[in-house]
């Protein structure tokens, strides 16, 4: 019996990527809808008309914890809800992982280094991160006001979990909120995500 | 209970660092989750030109890991950072062949277990000491169902006069693990749409039927949790793997690593890439192309279905007028004066006709739908894009045309019990008529029949091959009739001595097709695959000529069929890589006033004001052939888009292309030819007539803002 539910559950993830990997920059960003951190229903449909960053955030993850605990994220996030734009962080993390933090817990840990997000998302069964293809804490998204995906990739320039490399990297989320501010395309649309794994059910 | 145990990891983490920071360095760091131990192989001592390998050996704890080079959907690849003395030189990390490691929907890259990451050291000539001090600074992020970034400095004294072989059993395993080139192996790969089709050919014999695993060097291009759709043609092992929607780069080059179970190392080859990358994002065309979308062409949007059975109906009908179905009409014509005595036998013969086009109408779209399910990007004409399939028709008009030519029977080329047969089921014979008929007309999507094909493929799969069943009935309708009505056959002329000169006659149609096929060969593989294939064709004369020749001997016909079967054959072995090649240059559709379709070329042109006239077109197509020669090379035409600067684009269609079957999808069709006139600004083209009229183009020119 075992075996059988292994092997179902193996040819479910073997069937999984095909559906899972659906956002593509330059096409409509998914349609989701969530529920934050102080238990309100936020949707992608909710903010029509506006530029929205997607950050997916783990607080176990020494990447995460290298934007955070440098401020680099809160500066990021500050700096782009003042000119107007939705932020919304989103923790994939499933609730059987050891990373997993309830609402309450993340919210104060997010608002103990100074994070402004918009929202910040629960998506402990993993539907919105899979919809996404998001594979690492942090991966970052920016959607345009007609609600198309125009940045898909990573915080910075920088691969490493050292906060010092911070100040010499380029921050790839404010360069492409800036151009999609401006109006214009934005000139990095896509770059390779670092960081760790995104913690989904049935992952490790 | 959460907290604590992140502050534990945090703490190991921060233990890590400091372990490996605040001691003098040695040349083993350990962490909770690995042992790292610089280690060193020097047989001969160290001096230069002697073989010295230095490497970081990782001991992970179990299921803890770390990356290779290409660290997959997360993670990063170990780092390795030298100070050596001056004038020495570590080569780059000889990485092992990796593991799959999958953690959920993503898939990672790395090792489990114990690791030697080996490089090559170049020791400088005038090197004269005795002893030689390595340090090394090495990076590595480790993980399990938490990932860890962990670093380690690593000091290491190497005696040069002395052998230095510790870890020799340790290297050698090293040296085996890493990927080699194979000096017979080559591989390629194309961009096809959202996938890569990779084709590698010379892998070693013992590999063949098994299942192979690819490890792309480039990190960022395919989905990596997606197994490959592969399969081993022969020697070949062909695969299509889907690429990353949020694909990071797009190289011409693409290293990689290929092995099966059970394989310590694997060949390591580089793929060239041929294609053009799909655009990521950024542009504006993209973004048009969603608009479009929301607002499909006008003619395939509001068709009913009852309206759409109607269309296909009589589109079907009008299919026999078709150019490419006329050789089958001419047959069907014998057909009618061989058996215009007999009614009942005619009726018989024209419903066996009859569910024949159906059957196989039906059988076309059940095998359309099952590959658009599996997620193939194929229209309509599919079947012609394949060298194969053009080749294996050349050769059977070939057949038919040699036989109406009179230079054999068929019957007595199968044996009598066959050929009797043959005679006893006339029906079996409509039948196949109308089977025929099918595979030939299917490439001329005449002008009522696009959108309904259109509808058809977007429709619930019932109702889908309802569509197609009454495109069946509407081309079958004519001879149906004929072989009902008396009057309509009774027009036809009676059979006589007149028959044999008709069937002669009819023989040139035939060739006149294979011509046809053999140049669509030509823009499909070049202009060496069409002489392989008249060589064949060549080959299959004689052959038939030594066995079906009247007036042979026994001995006569029994020696030059030999010799024409051999010949055949070799012929055959011949032509056969030829078909498999792929013409390198693009087919000639970019000439001065034509340039190659893309998406972006039409966006961006529409973004700068300018209206787009765009030629979905095929060789293979002879209705497209037809309004290119006509109506798209007449002056006052090509005044009238020069004039309005309309910019000319042909989107080719005579391979497979995803591009343009998707832009074909969009537009609600699924055949060529399609003319597509963008207005300036316009998201939604305007569609024209599939027979193209010069007052047509005109008109919708003139009505242009």
């Amino acid at each position: 019996m075992k075996l059988i539910l292994t092997s179902l559950s193996l040819m479910a993830l073997a069937a999984a990527p095909a559906a899972a990997w659906a956002a593509a920059v330059g096409q409509p960003a998914p349609a989701f809808s969530a529920t934050d951190t102080a238990g309100r229903t936020i949707s992608l449909a909710d903010f029509k008309g506006r530029h929205v960053v997607l950050e997916w955030v783990n607080p176990g993850c020494p990447y995460v914890r290298k934007h955070y605990e440098s401020g680099n994220l809160p500066a990021t996030q500050k700096q782009a809800t003042a000119q107007g734009v939705v932020w919304l962080a989103v923790n994939s993390t499933a609730s059987e992982h050891g990373d997993y933090l309830p609402p309450g817990q993340l919210a104060a840990w997010m608002k103990a280094r100074g994070a402004v997000p918009t929202a910040t998302l629960m998506d402990e069964d993993g539907q919105l991160g899979r919809a996404y293809g998001a594979r690492t804490t942090p991966h970052m998204y920016v959607i345009d006001p007609k609600g198309v995906l125009v940045y898909a990739g990573a915080i910075d320039s920088k691969p490493t979990a050292n906060p010092a490399d911070i100040a010499s990297a380029t921050n790839h989320v404010t360069a492409a909120l800036a151009d999609t501010l401006a109006g214009r395309a934005v000139a990095t649309p896509v770059t390779r995500p670092y960081g760790c794994a995104v913690k989904y059910g049935g992952a490790g | 209970m959460r907290l604590p145990r992140l502050l534990i990891v945090a703490a190991l983490w921060v233990g890590a660092l400091d372990a490996a920071s605040a001691q003098a360095p040695g040349p083993v760091v350990t962490t909770p989750q690995v042992r790292a131990e610089l280690v060193a192989h020097a047989p001969e001592g160290v001096g230069a030109g002697k073989p010295v390998a230095l490497g970081l050996l990782i001991r992970h704890q179990p299921h803890w890991h770390t990356y290779w080079k290409n660290p997959g959907d997360s993670g990063l690849p170990t780092t390795l950072e030298w100070q050596l003395p001056a004038g020495f030189e570590a080569g780059p990390i000889e990485w092992p062949t990796p593991s799959r490691l999958p953690l959920g929907p993503l898939m990672n890259y790395g090792y489990e277990g114990t690791l030697l990451l080996p490089v090559a050291l170049t020791v400088p000539p005038d090197f004269a000491a005795d002893t030689l001090d390595l340090r090394l600074r090495a990076e590595w992020l480790v993980c399990k169902d938490v990932c860890i970034p962990e670093s380690g400095e690593f000091a290491l004294q190497l005696p040069a006069r002395a052998a230095t072989a510790a870890h020799a059993a340790a290297f050698a395993a090293a040296r085996a693990a890493v990927p080699a080139p194979l000096p017979q192996a080559q591989g390629r790969a194309r961009v096809d749409g959202t996938a890569l089709a990779l084709r590698v050919e010379g892998l070693p014999a013992a590999w063949q039927g098994r299942e192979l695993s690819f490890f792309p060097e480039t990190p960022g291009v395919i989905q990596n949790a997606a197994k490959p759709v592969a399969q081993w043609e022969g020697a070949a092992w062909v695969a299509q793997v889907p690429l990353d929607p949020q694909r990071a780069e797009s190289p011409t080059q693409m290293p990689a690593v290929f092995t099966v179970p059970g394989e310590a190392a694997g060949v390591q080859l580089t793929l060239a890439v041929k294609g053009a990358w799909p655009a990521v994002g950024g542009s504006a065309a993209p973004v048009a192309a969603v608009d479009a979308a929301a607002a499909p062409a006008a003619p395939a949007a509001p068709i009913g279905l009852a309206l759409a059975l109607a269309f296909a109906v009589v589109g079907g009908m009008l299919l026999n007028l078709m150019p490419c179905v006329f050789p089958v009409l001419s047959l069907k014509v014998l057909g009618f004066a061989r058996h215009a005595g007999e009614r009942r036998a005619l009726l018989a013969g024209g419903l066996a006709y009859t569910v024949g086009v159906v059957a196989s109408f039906v059988a076309l779209a059940g095998l359309l739908l099952a590959l658009r399910a599996g997620g193939e990007q194929l229209g309509w004409g599919f079947q012609l894009q394949s060298p194969w399939v053009v080749a294996g028709l050349a050769l059977l008009f070939t057949l038919i045309g040699l036989n109406l030519a009179g230079m054999f029977e068929f019957g007595s080329l199968l044996p009598d019990r066959v050929a009797t047969l043959q005679l006893r089921h006339p029906l079996l014979d409509s039948l196949l008529t109308g089977v025929l008929a099918v595979a030939v007309a299917a490439p001329c999507t005449a002008p009522f029949m696009g959108a309904s094909l259109g509808l058809a493929v977007t429709l619930p799969t019932v109702q889908a091959l309802a569509v197609f069943a009454a495109l069946g009935f509407g081309m079958a309708l004519p001879y149906l009739a004929a072989s009902a009505w008396p009057a309509v056959a009774r027009a036809l002329p009676r059979p006589g001595p007149w028959m044999a000169t008709f069937k002669g006659l009819m023989a040139f149609p035939m060739f006149a097709t294979v011509v046809w096929l053999v140049w669509v060969l030509g823009q499909q593989v070049g202009i060496d695959g069409a002489a392989a294939l008249l060589g064949t064709l060549v080959a299959l004369a004689f052959l038939v000529w030594a066995i079906g020749g009247a007036g042979h001997s026994r001995a006569v016909r029994a020696a030059l069929g030999t010799l024409g079967a051999v010949l055949l054959a070799a012929a055959l072995v011949w032509t056969a890589p030829a078909l498999r090649s792929e013409l390198a240059a693009a087919p000639a559709a970019a000439d001065a006033t034509w340039q190659a379709w893309s998406p972006e070329r039409v966006a961006r042109a529409q973004a700068e004001g300018q209206a787009v006239f765009v030629d979905f077109t095929a060789a293979w197509c002879v209705t497209c052939q037809f309004n290119k020669r006509t109506t798209l090379a007449s002056d006052a035409v090509m005044a009238d888009f020069a004039a309005r600067r309309v910019l000319l684009l042909r989107a080719d269609w005579t391979r497979r292309d995803a591009a343009i079957t998707a832009e074909l999808t969009r537009l609600g069709r699924s055949g060529v030819p399609v003319y597509a006139l963008y207005a300036p600004g316009a998201a939604t083209p305007r569609l024209l007539g599939e027979i193209l009229s010069v007052a047509e183009v005109r008109g919708a020119l003139a009505a242009l803002p």
